[in-house]
């Protein structure tokens, strides 16, 4: 039976729920939102459905923003338990949120269960209680079609999706909610059994008692340990202490405790029951210094600000149990392993040597890895949904058994054992076998140890995804130092971008150029631009722009920048159709190669702007032409233009980053009809290379125009009005005025004294000559250092 | 020949966009409220007006295509002739001092003088923003919007952002006992207004009145002002709290000479002493009363002790406080029932609508002297002073 669902009832509408809620409306499905009619409600409508409606409209508000474009919260009607149980027989789907308490949800399901139709599915989001105990009493149709759906706070962002079957749950339904999560809802879904806290909660618990166990043993600051396990290993800044001041001491708390008092057979767990809690972690609980919520936890922002007006921040002190200044902690350790860029050689170095931070990393990793080793096959019969779920829902870079092929095979035993751990049958089954490491990438695969048969098989659910590592033991069709080009099959080309940060140099412009060459001579298809790398790219490589515009060789910053107006041109009137796939950063130069591609696919979570003005500069690679030719082309009879031309200029001259793709439609870096989105981040490339086969198979490649409206002075104007503005809120200052003025001419196509139309090389033109103009200006050179030392612009 | 005012009337002021008349459009409300107030002065016959001069910032779009021409054959008959006038928000008493001079000039007998303004429909800027290149190069600020003057008033004057979240808070209070005491009710002409929507895909009418200003935020508190966002500047002071609101209405009076009062045997209930208008750097354009008030002074022969109530247009608080620091005006006696940051700023009817809200306030405090002044957009002030007869 094929599943179709348009319609969802989400029942509970707290911080998950209506989190849930504004992602499932993301992907366009019309959501109910219900909660309970709040005590003492009048009979009115809105006050009985109050409680729905708050938590809606507070999730709406809220930052980083659930929805990927406001106006999505159309797709969400609130309501209450009372008045609207009845619509859920209208609904496809009923997913419950509500407290976590076994015998509220099992009241509201049997609710559910009298109302809804039948065939529709029904899905519990508990992260604790046991899926199966939910099914109870319930008909036969509901446990059919009945399972666990776990999503990770927040619900937009984390990528994870756990699917719990139930042993009465159809495998139909199991295998579409791992299809349909992925494909539609963009989530990595991951199959889990019924087990306490499934996989994501269950290995993140042990992973966060294990640091804090070993702070304490190491008797190390909590700063320092923030320091060691943030993107020093791969995971997100948060680390350790500030990711439980973020998710909440308590939650953190109740978690552990219901993996302590319900998971069996645990040897680690068990061991723990044994050890005493840390008198830190009492000291905290005790006072509700529970974390952001309560103003502090580990850490405490205070009201002080520093010279540079930053809030000051006070450190909880583990011993003395008092709150100190933070201090930034200065480790030999860190500082050497920052300098190994390749993450295996890092991740070696750390497990090797005598130093307490040494040891520290020896015993975290050697327990981890144990631990990970042991849950397969208790809470999965294979071991890279483990991985797949502490990427995706701890955002590690990471899984444990990554970790593990970095530290290599027969390291990560010794460390095991190291910590008195076993090594599971399984994993001496795959030694047996010859494996040396978990994954492997084979024959355009990326494979596994089956541990059922024993040997190495395709990840499974990849099949859809076009994975640029799987390429690297071909050869690839180009290579430079800053992109390599690969066959993806079918006719189709793949330009990545291998840069530091994909930053956007002479070699991406030299490798586009000798592609397309070889492309439109050749029997090729057509070409994707894209990559698997976190950002697409975060624009022109700004060393060398400085380095060169410090030594006053313009001649060769003109002779760069021309080449790449003229390759930006190339990609979009190439006899090959030319298609982007983005997904993070997309900004400056890869903005507009972006802008200049055939048609793209973007990764909703694509964070797409020109961000020139931060660094004194403007657009230069087309992309302050292009914004003038799509206000042109946005034009019509009787138009009165000003509204539209103000609209593009804004999105350069205050550098807008969209915070998802949708948005991007509003800045003008998207184009209706055009540029697509996908919700998948990892489906883009895929995505794109179907776009290029079907331009393909009638392609005509647009002409340069010669017919670009521009208003001249009467637009320039208008702008400087909105600039001064701009000037007299402070929000721009006297420096970036002479910027916004420079956009302002170009955009304008100059101070022409009537409108006009112009081509497109004449806009070029005078868009490389405003930005050579700027970057004659100490100012923008000021600027450029300033964001190369410190990673954050000057305002000068 | 002197000329008189005989009567005038207003529509309530509507909240833009949320308000009673947001999709009322104000030629609509204009032909209401002037067949009101010849239906109050039955002895003149509507054909015999000469001409119906109507303030408007923003003529154009549903206030274009010479809308006073419109209003003036809708409501009086197509022999009545009629004019679009616009000094922004001061179109509305520059209207009933263009029809004084005109009688003084011997040009005609009996006008219709007032506003109108639909902020609802119209844009602010109107539909093109389209500032002139070489006014630009001459001089940025020509062009800048209300709101940066403001601050730049506040700056230079030094008024604070307590001083100007009080003066709201004041005028909320004072316009919220107005509306209760009853004291707006005599000069509002109720208007229904019919409104045809599709509901659940059913076309549903319905009908409403509006009668009663609608701007007041009878739970306002200084310190709910005080957490409000500055709108225009990094750290300013001009926030929604302690601006103007934009607003919705009409409002007209009948000027008529003496010549014609006495034949008719009128009875008027004021004159237009003096009118007086003056610029000032378009930067500071909230400080503009400033220089209109001491020539409108002098034209009247009186001095600012004489003048006994004052409505001064709440362009911004902080401008209002400006004026009343910089002109010594008593603050006691100026906008005894609140101002446009709780009644609402109609643009170009406003200043027709304080004059008949002044005259009508004049008389139950049985006062002689009283003024009308405001700021006006691009560097102006305007300044009227009336005689109650």
């Amino acid at each position: 039976m094929k599943y179709r669902l348009k319609k969802v009832a989400v029942l509970g509408s707290g911080l998950m729920g209506s989190g849930i809620a504004c992602h499932l409306a993301n992907v366009g499905m019309e959501v109910l939102l219900l909660d309970i009619v709040p005590a003492g409600a009048d009979k009115d409508q809105v006050s009985r459905n109050h409680l729905a409606d708050t938590a809606l409209q507070t999730a709406i508000k809220s930052k980083p923003a659930p929805l990927y474009h406001k106006s999505f919260a159309s797709r969400i009607k609130a309501g209450n338990f009372e008045d609207d149980f009845k619509k859920i027989s209208e609904v496809d789907w009923i997913i419950e949120v509500v407290v976590e308490r076994l015998d509220i949800k099992k009241q509201i399901l049997e609710k559910v269960d009298q109302f809804r139709k039948k065939g529709s599915l029904v899905s519990s989001n508990t992260s604790s209680i046991p899926i199966q105990l939910l099914a109870e009493d319930r008909s036969e149709d509901f446990k059919k079609h009945f399972c666990g759906t776990h999503f990770f706070n927040p619900a937009r962002y984390l990528r994870l999706l756990e699917v719990i079957p139930t042993a009465e749950t159809a495998a139909e339904l199991t295998e579409f909610f791992m299809e349909f999560g992925k494909i539609t809802l963009g989530k990595q879904t991951v199959l889990c059994k019924d087990t306490p806290a499934f996989i994501g909660n269950r290995i993140g618990v042990m992973s966060g008692t294990e640091i804090t166990l070993l702070t304490e043993k190491y008797n190390f600051k909590i700063e320092e340990v923030d320091a060691m396990t943030g993107s020093l290993i791969g995971r997100p800044n948060t680390a350790s202490f500030r990711l439980q001041d973020l998710v909440g001491l308590d939650t953190g708390d109740n978690v552990s405790r219901f993996v302590m008092n319900n998971v069996e057979g645990d040897a680690y767990i068990d061991a723990l029951k044994n050890r005493p809690e840390p008198k830190f972690m009492r000291f905290l609980l005790d006072n509700k210094f529970l974390g952001n919520k309560t103003g502090k936890g580990f850490y405490e922002k205070t009201k002080e600000k520093d010279a540079e007006g930053k809030t000051k921040i006070n450190a909880l002190n583990l011993e003395t149990l008092t709150y100190e200044p933070a201090i930034r902690p200065k480790i030999e350790l860190v500082k050497t392993a920052k300098g190994m860029s390749l993450m295996d050689k890092r991740m070696q170095y750390l497990v090797e040597g005598d130093s307490k931070e040494h040891h520290f990393f020896k015993d975290y990793f050697g327990a981890l890895l144990g631990y990970a080793a042991a849950r397969v096959p208790e809470i999965s019969d294979q071991y890279f949904p483990i991985d797949d779920a502490m990427r995706t829902g701890y955002v590690w870079d990471f899984g444990p058994f990554e970790y593990w092929d970095l530290i290599g095979l027969e390291r990560g035993i010794e460390l095991i054992k190291a910590q008195k751990g076993q090594i599971p049958q399984w994993v001496a089954d795959l030694q047996a076998a010859g494996g040396t490491s978990f994954y492997k990438f084979e024959n355009g695969h990326k494979k596994y140890f089956n541990i059922q048969t024993k040997k190495y098989e395709p990840l499974l659910g990849t099949e859809s995804l076009i994975i640029l590592d799987t390429y690297r033991e071909q050869t690839p069709v180009l290579k430079n130092s800053e992109c390599t080009v690969h066959d993806i099959g079918e006719g189709v080309l793949c330009l990545e971008f291998t840069s530091k940060s994909n930053s956007i140099g002479e070699g991406i412009g030299k490798g586009l150029h000798e592609i397309i060459e070889l492309a439109e001579q050749g029997d090729w298809k057509g070409l994707v631009i894209g990559n698997n790398a976190k950002q697409f790219s975060v624009g022109a490589n700004l060393m060398n722009i400085g380095m060169f515009a410090m030594q006053k060789q313009f001649d060769v910053l003109e002779r760069f920048v021309d080449d790449f107006q003229q390759i930006n041109m190339k990609i979009r009137t190439s006899k090959i159709p030319v298609v982007v796939a983005t997904q993070g950063y997309v900004f400056g130069g890869g903005c507009e190669i972006s802008m200049h591609c055939d048609a793209g696919i973007y990764a909703a979570e694509s964070y797409i702007g020109l961000v020139e003005v931060g660094v004194g500069l403007l657009p230069g690679g087309g992309g302050t032409k292009e914004f003038a030719l799509r206000a042109s082309d946005d034009f019509f009879e009787g138009d009165v233009q000003n509204p539209t031309l103000i609209n593009y200029f804004k999105s350069i001259a205050t550098a807008s980053v969209s915070t998802s793709a949708y948005e991007a439609y509003d800045l003008g870096y998207l184009k209706k009809d055009r540029d697509f989105v996908c919700v998948n981040t990892p489906m883009n490339i895929g995505r794109a290379k179907d776009k290029v086969l079907e331009l393909a198979k009638n392609y005509m490649p647009p002409s340069s125009r010669t017919d670009i409206q521009v208003l001249g002075r009467g637009g320039m104007s208008v702008l400087y009005s909105a600039i001064n503005e701009f000037r007299l809120g402070e929000y721009m200052s006297d420096y970036d005025v002479e910027i916004a003025r420079k956009i302002a001419y170009v955009i304008c196509g100059g101070d022409l004294t009537a409108p006009q139309k112009v081509s497109e090389q004449y806009l070029l033109d005078i868009e490389r000559e405003g930005f050579m103009s700027l970057l004659g200006n100490q100012k923008t050179l000021d600027r450029i250092q300033y964001l190369l030392m410190n990673n954050k612009p000057l305002r000068n | 020949m002197e000329a008189y005012i005989i009567q005038g009337y207003r529509s309530a002021v509507g909240k833009a966009k949320k308000g009673g008349f947001k999709n009322y459009r104000s030629d609509d409300l204009a032909v209401q409220v002037i067949q009101h107030l010849m239906k109050a002065v039955p002895q003149i016959d509507p054909k015999q007006v000469d001409d119906v001069i109507v303030g408007c910032a923003n003529p154009e779009g549903e206030q274009g295509l010479q809308v006073g021409r419109l209003i003036s054959a809708r409501a009086l008959g197509k022999e009545v002739a009629g004019i679009t006038i616009n000094r922004y928000c001061a179109s509305g008493l520059e209207a009933i001092a263009q029809a004084v001079g005109k009688i003084k000039a011997g040009f005609g007998h009996i006008y219709v003088a007032g506003g109108v303004e639909s902020m609802s429909m119209l844009p602010m800027t109107g539909y093109k923003l389209a500032p002139s290149y070489k006014a630009n190069l001459e001089n940025i600020n020509y062009h800048v919007s209300m709101g940066h003057t403001a601050e730049a008033v506040a700056g230079k004057y030094g008024i604070g952002r307590e001083a100007a979240d009080q003066f709201s808070y004041e005028s909320h209070k004072k316009a919220a006992e107005a509306i209760d005491s009853g004291a707006f009710k005599e000069q509002i002409v109720p208007v229904s207004v019919e409104e045809v929507f599709v509901v659940d895909g059913k076309r549903k009418t319905k009908t409403h009145k509006v009668a009663t200003d609608e701007g007041v935020r009878r739970d306002t508190t200084v310190e709910g002002l005080s957490k409000l966002r500055a709108v225009f500047k990094k750290g300013g002071v001009v926030t929604a709290g302690n601006a103007s609101q934009t607003s919705d209405g009409a409002a007209f009076t009948l000027v008529v000479s003496e010549a014609l009062v006495k034949e008719l045997k009128l009875e008027p209930i004021a004159r237009l002493a003096a009118c007086a208008v003056g610029g000032v750097d378009p930067l500071y354009m909230g400080i503009g009363p400033c220089v209109a008030i001491p020539k409108a002074l002098k034209q009247a022969g009186l001095k600012l002790n004489d003048i006994e109530q004052t409505e001064l247009n709440e362009a911004f608080a902080v401008q209002a406080l400006a004026v009343i620091q910089e002109t010594g005006l008593n603050p006691e006696t100026v906008n005894v029932n609140g101002g446009a940051i709780a009644l609402g700023h109609p643009l170009g009817c406003t200043g027709a609508k304080l004059s008949i809200q002044l005259l009508n306030e004049m008389k139950k405090r049985n006062q002689h002297y009283g003024m009308v002044t405001a700021c006006v957009g691009g560097g102006q002030g305007i300044a009227g002073i009336f005689e109650r007869l």
